[in-house]
């Protein structure tokens, strides 16, 4: 989630009050605070609320919810004077365009940062890392209009932003920091996006970079905003960087996009979605009793527009920058959180039902009483494994019922086990520097053809530790078990023949038990005889 | 109770002993006290603990002969038998000839170094001194026997050449001396009374009754005994079952479900968009299989993603891909079991909990694990609102022994409102503890569920780390088997 450095005397400015107050209440509105600095703070909000990811939209909520400001924020916007094209062929690549004029702008270096950061917080919140939506800002001194967006061969020239000589799209993708890092996103095509000005200078190259022509720097005024995309998104990108920088002073002016169709559209569409909301549907899941004019109240103070229409209905107009309202249960939350949980009187549910465990805790529990009883740790090991843990170390031959992950993070976890002893095995390894004896036993996951089953085992390590130990064992957790139970002479390579044995429940085979192979022993590096037991719980669990 | 009450017989003997002798060695203590010369000692210094005598320990320095050593005793040192032979300046090579190479090697050194010679291009010039020095009159004085230095009259300086030539060795000897104190002597005034002590009760006695009347071996109460660890469940175990038997308690029915999940249930069914980083291989687990999609809810699952169903909502606005919901994963949160549960389960009253293992692609340290135990549970009825889910919380809460909790605006992708919940802990302050909400209606009318639900989850290692005072998570997995046999079952 994306962490949001704020400047004090920037969130002061912007805010209208103290940066103490600002601290004490900011995580009230949804956020964790990191780190708290001399000059700044870090925050971060959550990804749902990418009209929080810049000072001004912090400074907005803010004053809100401090009753410094409250109500819909309106931002007139001038009628539009540059108008932009978009070709047919750029529709099948990135068919999305959003675009705005914000005028009068005073930057400095933070400010500059502040938008910087804005933008490639967007990029991932909103633009999946670009692929949805991707945003550029130019300096529109520079350049003349009316623009085009199209689609241009591989191999056109310009110069990116940062560099100084002429590149083809096709070296910009395999050379420029930018370029390298998100060529995926348009590679694919025999054309790629670009925006050019009425005398076919390079504005941008979208997804991957600027022209060098439109750099935006502290003495730029005037701003140009493109933001295209897959979908809808790219307007409220849009929406949230045109009202953050007319929080700043801004003056937005409509761009006109005309589309091939010759539809056009005059944007950034800053008009407020209009929902209706009751009052019941807003007590019922807050569980109070709220009047319609604390609902009114609270709407405003999250910078919701609010009206009663009634007693019971509340219109609300949501601001064009808000990405999270996909329902009215959103709304309630605003309400709940302008309300304040601490203020929330809580009840306790008066459901009555009955506790029930599962099956296979009670079976748990029971085997956890009868092998603690006979002297052995539990242990937890991580089900996570690999084949030379799972197969190799234990002489046993590969199966084709594990199930193995697509992406493992390092060789020691590739699948998930099948059997629990590879892993009792390796924590005696772990602990071969500790006192003997050592027992340990485990009632855990099993994943078998992808399909979680429960086992129980146990091993024991100590010099003198043989074959009528774990018999003895295996036998007291039968008679235990109340099972009956009967033994054949087995055939697993994990153990020593002539001391190793299946274990039969029923005529079914339900595990094994033995003395360990000293071949075994030695590839879990450990010194003395090593005897175990491991049961399917399966058929036992009623 | 007499001091003597306190003295085993043994000790009472020693004492005796010591009574009449003063002070003894340990061969004398054997003799008199009639006792093994090792029980009179261990009695003795029982007694020196207890205040009545005092063990002085007294070490000796004694030197030996080495057989070398024996052989100049009868030859003289290399050195006397060379400066002996020469009559003039004589070439080295000529000496190597009389006497063995090796011979010459160490006496030249002595030689030169006792300035009875010197050497000049490979010959040796003697200086006609070669008075009898110090070492040889010690080597002389041996006799045959082990000696000390004042015995041999010798100086530090010489025998420790001596020892670097490897002529003789050193022995060193411990002499101990008990004595009886005052405190010893008024006591063994006293008069000291020998019976008989019993050390262990044994099946004779008991039967022969010979016990009664004898004095059973007072056992010392002020030494610690060594260790004894029993076998136990694993303190996270206990942590689990604590959190199990708060759910049970309350009334909620255990629920368990497949580590395998497709990823329909694990993120399509609650509502998780298709394009959510949480999906990618780097988050999650994917495995190379694939799970048909439930045919009575994927249509309704697909078209709320699309643009919200049937409900007053606007859904992810995109295309719902039907083959991505498909792929199996590791369960990366037990919402996916609760969740198919409810589907299963869709008429109220239900309360549900599960405690079990969920997966993410986090690379191994101290503090994340791919591997973890989640906590979750579920209230579904009639009138549920968030106001009876904070209580909830602060019901769950207070049991697992959080007296102070409050709740923060927080974000989940399936619940709304969602809140993050907080504990005081001393010394680390409001510390966030897991997570809660209200289903969105995103999430449960696909699968007929009518009535609000209510949720909420925590990762339980983070308990574990807490209570346990744990640094790293991953003594939970790879246990040291010290650290179990020392935790404490009471701590949880």
């Amino acid at each position: 989630m994306p962490i949001i450095t704020l400047h004090y005397e920037d969130l002061e400015k912007l805010t209208g009050t103290d940066k103490e107050t600002i601290i004490e209440r900011v995580p009230m509105i949804g956020a964790d605070i990191e780190r708290i600095e001399d000059e700044s703070i870090d925050i971060e909000f959550f990804p749902d609320r990418p009209d929080l990811y810049s000072v001004e939209g912090v400074a907005r909520a803010m004053r809100g919810f401090l009753d410094l400001e409250t109500g819909l924020p309106e931002y007139g916007a001038k009628p539009y004077e540059v108008s932009i094209s978009v070709s047919e062929e750029i529709l099948k690549i990135r068919p999305f365009l959003g675009c705005a004029i914000v005028r009068g702008v005073k930057f400095n270096s933070e400010s500059i940062k502040s938008l910087m950061d804005l933008q490639e917080d967007l990029h991932w919140g909103l633009g999946r890392n670009r692929k949805k939506v991707s945003i550029g800002v130019h300096n529109l001194s520079n350049v003349k209009p009316p623009f085009r967006y199209t689609a241009v061969d591989p191999g056109f020239e310009f110069v990116p932003l940062d560099y100084t000589e002429k590149m083809s799209m096709t070296e910009i993708l395999e050379k420029h920091p930018k370029g390298t890092r998100f060529a995926h996103l348009v590679k694919d095509f025999e054309k790629y996006p670009i925006i050019f000005d009425s005398e076919d200078n390079v504005l941008s190259f979208p997804p991957i970079i600027n022209g060098t022509l439109t750099t935006v720097t502290e003495a730029t005024t005037e701003l140009f905003i493109d933001v295209t995309g897959l979908g809808e998104a790219v307007y409220t990108a849009l929406n949230i960087v045109v009202t953050a920088l007319a929080e700043r002073g801004g003056q937005v002016e409509f761009v006109r996009v005309v589309r091939p169709d010759g539809e056009e559209m005059v944007l950034p569409d800053l008009s407020p979605e209009t929902r209706t909301l009751t009052r019941s549907e807003v007590n019922s899941l807050i569980g109070m009793d709220l009047s319609v004019e604390e609902i009114v109240k609270q709407l405003e103070r999250m910078r919701c527009g609010a009206k009663a229409l009634d007693d019971e209905t509340i219109e609300v107009k949501v601001p064009a920058y808000r990405a999270d309202i996909l329902h009215n249960f959103d709304l309630i939350e605003d309400i709940a959180v302008g309300f304040g949980y601490g203020n929330i009187k809580i009840k306790v549910p008066e459901t009555y039902t009955v506790g029930k465990s599962h099956p296979i805790s009670l079976m748990r529990s029971a085997l956890n009483e009868i092998i603690v009883g006979l002297g052995y740790y539990e242990v937890m090991p991580f089900t996570l494994t690999s084949e030379k843990v799972h197969f190799e170390n234990m002489r046993r031959p590969k199966t084709d019922d594990v199930t193995y992950v697509l992406h493992p993070i390092s060789e020691d976890q590739t699948l998930v086990r099948t059997t629990l002893l590879p892993n009792l095995m390796e924590i005696l390894s772990l602990n071969q520097h500790r006192e003997l004896p050592q027992k340990i036993f485990e009632v855990g996951e099993v994943v078998v053809n992808e399909k979680t089953g429960q086992h129980v085992a146990a091993v024991s390590i100590h010099p003198q530790s043989n074959f009528t130990e774990i018999y003895e064992v295996v036998d007291a957790l039968m008679r235990e078990l109340m099972l009956e139970y009967e033994v054949k002479e087995s055939e697993d390579p994990a153990f020593l023949e002539g001391r190793r044995a299946d274990v039969y429940v029923k005529g079914k085979k339900i595990g094994v038990f033995g003395e360990f192979h000293p071949e075994v022993i030695s590839n879990f590096e450990l010194g003395y005889a090593v005897v175990g037991f491991e049961f399917d719980l399966a058929d036992l669990i009623s | 109770m007499s001091a003597q009450d306190n003295l085993t017989i043994n000790e009472k003997k020693v004492l005796l002993a010591l009574q009449e002798l003063g002070s003894a060695a340990p061969g004398e203590l054997e003799e008199k006290s009639g006792l093994q010369v090792d029980a009179a000692m261990q009695a003795a210094f029982l007694l020196e603990e207890k205040g009545l005598a005092s063990v002085s320990e007294i070490v000796l320095e004694r030197y030996a002969l080495t057989g070398e050593g024996e052989t100049y005793v009868e030859t003289g040192l290399p050195e006397r038998q060379i400066v002996d032979s020469l009559e003039g300046p004589t070439p080295l090579d000529e000496l190597k000839t009389r006497f063995s190479p090796k011979m010459v090697g160490i006496a030249t050194g002595w030689l030169v170094r006792k300035g009875w010679a010197k050497i000049e291009e490979g010959v040796m010039l003697p200086s006609g001194k070669a008075p009898a020095g110090k070492d040889e009159a010690i080597l002389s004085t041996f006799g045959g026997e082990a000696k000390t230095l004042e015995e041999l009259s010798a100086d530090a300086k010489t025998v420790k050449d001596l020892l670097k030539r490897k002529l003789v060795t050193k022995h060193e000897e411990k002499f101990r001396t008990v004595s009886i104190n005052d405190a010893g002597t008024a006591l063994a005034a006293e008069g000291i009374v020998l019976e008989e002590e019993i050390a262990q009760v044994t099946s004779d006695l008991l039967k022969s009754g010979a016990w009664k009347g004898k004095k059973f071996r007072p056992y010392r109460l002020d030494i610690r005994p060594k260790p004894l660890y029993g076998a136990k469940v694993h303190p996270y175990r206990r942590l689990i079952e604590q959190m199990r038997q708060i759910f049970l308690e309350m009334g909620f029915t255990e629920i368990k479900g497949d580590v395998i999940q497709s990823s329909f249930w694990n993120f399509d069914a609650l509502f998780q968009p298709q394009d959510h980083p949480a999906r990618d291989m780097q988050d999650t687990f994917h495995l190379g299989s694939k799970t048909p999609l439930p045919a009575e809810y994927a249509d309704k699952v697909g078209a709320m993603h699309e643009y919200g169903g049937d409900i007053d909502s606007c859904g992810w606005k995109g295309k719902w891909d039907r083959e991505l919901p498909e792929k199996n994963v590791l369960r990366t949160h037990t919402t996916a079991v609760t969740i198919k549960y409810l589907a299963d389960n869709p008429e109220p009253p239900v309360k549900a909990f599960c405690i079990d293992r969920a997966y993410r692609r986090e690379t191994i340290d101290p503090t994340h694990t791919p591997e973890f135990e989640q906590l979750e549970g579920v209230v579904m009825d009639k009138d549920m609102s968030f106001a009876d889910l904070l209580g909830l919380l602060a019901e769950f809460y207070h049991r697992m022994g959080f007296e102070e909790i409050r709740f923060r605006p927080g974000y989940f992708p399936y619940t709304e409102p969602s809140v993050e919940p907080e504990v005081y802990v001393e010394g680390l302050g409001w510390v966030e503890l897991g997570g809660a909400g209200v289903f969105r209606k995103e999430v449960t009318e696909p699968f007929g569920i009518k009535e609000p639900v209510l949720a909420w989850g925590l990762g339980v290692s983070r308990v574990a780390m807490l209570k346990l005072g744990l640094k790293d998570l991953r003594l939970l997995y790879q246990s040291d088997i010290d650290w179990l046999r020392k935790s404490e079952v009471c701590r949880i």
